[in-house]
């Protein structure tokens, strides 16, 4: 069919759909000889280029949002608005940067969330330290519920 | 998933006879919702962005739904000269269904995420359009609320492009072979709704009850308006653990 | 340590009152393309992160539209906005798009959008 770029772009769509969420350590680090141009294309493939891919028919749903769903949409929304990033940056980020794994393995605001967690500490807003101190403080405040 | 036992009944363990029985009040806090505390209360104090800013938007996304669309569509059967404009300045007409891209949300400049570049696809007899962003999820929320689960699925995402008749068939709509159908994927800054063709059975109807059979679903495109039809396909709704509490005034 | 200083206020700068992507209208000189061209799809280098979906590479299709300026999602993703270009709406042939397209469905398309950076004349 077509040109070469067509047949590889259909070989490409062939191929990631063996790429997988892993929970595990896959194989070790191939030596460069084993990855050939089809393999080094599916490996550096931007995560949500995902358009053409097979997949099965599944069960159309609705969703009910979780308040924590709520409010991080719109804590995404608010530090772009006040110029932390753009929805662009964030896109990239949240929908690329995550890689493949993080991408189809965690729900799609959970992605949304850690997102708002890794720009404030890349662009030094918040140091690594901080983020991890306060998600231990709030940790704590949820052990500690006060006697009614 | 952190737990966390109501202090008061700690302790109360089975059998003790002529006592409140021990119902443990565990509340489950999960790592997502002790992540988003902990993002935003520190987004704030670092001055990032304020409470009241995050209020601001949680209300305005509150505000968003479908309705504004479907007058849109409504207003363009109705009326030749504003469905051509519709067609040509998306963001135009949506100011007569009071919506305005730039300055509805709060920052003034759009919102972050879906922009100001609406298009209204028009179906035909000979046309129908449906709406898929292959690369995310993008959607034109100020004028048609926030997107379906379905709408955000890699299934939907890869599928729909590729097999649009048969996505298609599994919400119920089925077209003849020579009707065009044309996916917009939504890749960039554009964001698209569906314009349906005028159902039959709706002569003389006004704008409001023409409305009222535009659904969501109808201006994605995996749904065509109907007589009688006020609401979008029923579908399964896998429920919140702790969903949003509206507060209406 | 070093720690760069970030001006948070440059787009709302441009864009308040105006909107985006209109606050790029009129810089990314004049379109190489109009409504009517035909046009491929280059297949070019995007590493880390690309907008261009790859299930368009090397497809050949018709310009419906020039739809507005902006910087291209490969720049913006990096918020460098220095250089913003005309982006294009293409259409394609369903059958021409997937080998397995039912012959029946001849006349089905598919419509997105493009920065010109991914267009060459065909």
């Amino acid at each position: 069919m077509g040109s070469p770029t067509r047949s590889e772009v259909m070989r490409h769509l062939d191929l990631v759909g063996q790429l997988q969420p892993a929970y595990h350590q896959p194989a070790q680090a191939p030596y460069p000889d084993e990855i050939n141009h089809e393999r080094f294309r599916a490996l550096l493939r931007s995560p949500h280029d995902i358009g053409g891919e097979a997949d099965i028919s599944i069960r159309w749903e609705e969703k009910q949002e979780e308040q924590w769903e709520a409010n991080t949409f719109a804590t995404c929304e608010c530090l772009a608005w006040r110029g932390v990033w753009s929805a662009e940056e964030r896109r990239r980020r949240q929908n690329s940067d995550v890689g493949e794994t993080q991408y189809l393995g965690l729900p799609y605001y959970g992605r949304w969330l850690l997102s708002a967690a890794r720009i404030m500490v890349d662009k030094q807003y918040v140091t690594l330290t901080e983020l991890n101190n306060k998600v231990e403080e709030v940790r704590k405040r949820y052990e500690q519920t006060p006697s009614r | 998933m952190a737990k966390v036992l109501d202090d008061k009944k700690k302790g109360h363990g089975h059998g003790h006879e002529g006592e409140h029985p021990a119902a443990p009040m565990v509340e489950e806090v999960s790592d997502f919702e002790i992540l988003e505390m902990a993002v935003r209360e520190l987004a704030i104090e670092k001055g990032l962005f304020s409470a009241e800013d995050h209020r601001r938007w949680t209300e305005y996304v509150h505000s968003l739904g479908p309705l504004p669309a479907a007058r849109l569509v409504a207003k363009a059967w109705l009326d030749p000269e504003f469905k051509k404009m519709a067609v040509n300045d998306g963001v135009k007409a949506s100011l007569k269904v009071g919506v305005d891209w730039i300055k509805s949300p709060p920052t003034q400049f759009g919102t972050p995420s879906d922009y100001c570049n609406l298009r209204v696809l028009e179906d035909t007899p000979k046309l129908k359009h449906v709406v898929v962003c292959t690369l995310c999820s993008c959607y034109p929320r100020p004028i048609l609320g926030q997107s379906p689960e379905w709408y955000r699925t890699p299934a939907y995402r890869r599928r729909l492009v590729r097999w649009p008749r048969q996505v298609l068939s599994e919400f119920g709509l089925q077209l003849p072979a020579d009707v065009e159908i044309r996916v917009a994927d939504s890749n960039q800054k554009t964001r698209y709704m569906v314009l349906p063709v005028r159902p039959a059975g709706t002569e003389g109807w006004t704008e409001d009850q023409l409305a009222e059979i535009v659904t969501r679903d109808c201006m994605i495109g995996v749904a065509v308006p109907k007589p009688g039809v006020t609401s979008n396909v029923k579908l399964p709704v896998h429920r919140a653990i702790h969903p949003i509490e509206h507060h209406h005034s | 340590m070093s720690k760069p200083h970030h001006d948070r206020t440059h787009h709302a700068k441009k864009a308040t009152n105006v909107g985006d992507p209109q606050c790029f209208k009129g810089q990314a000189g004049p379109a190489k393309f109009k409504a009517g061209d035909t046009v491929r799809i280059r297949d070019l280098p995007d590493f880390f992160y690309t907008r261009c979906q790859t299930y368009t590479r090397g497809m050949v299709g018709t310009v419906t539209l020039a739809v507005y300026e902006s910087p291209a999602a490969e720049d913006e993703a990096w918020d460098n906005t220095d250089k913003p270009e005309w982006f294009y709406s293409v259409k394609f042939r369903q059958k021409d798009l997937w080998p397995d397209y039912p012959a029946a469905f001849a006349n089905d398309t598919l419509e997105t959008e493009f920065s010109e950076r991914w267009l060459e004349k065909a």
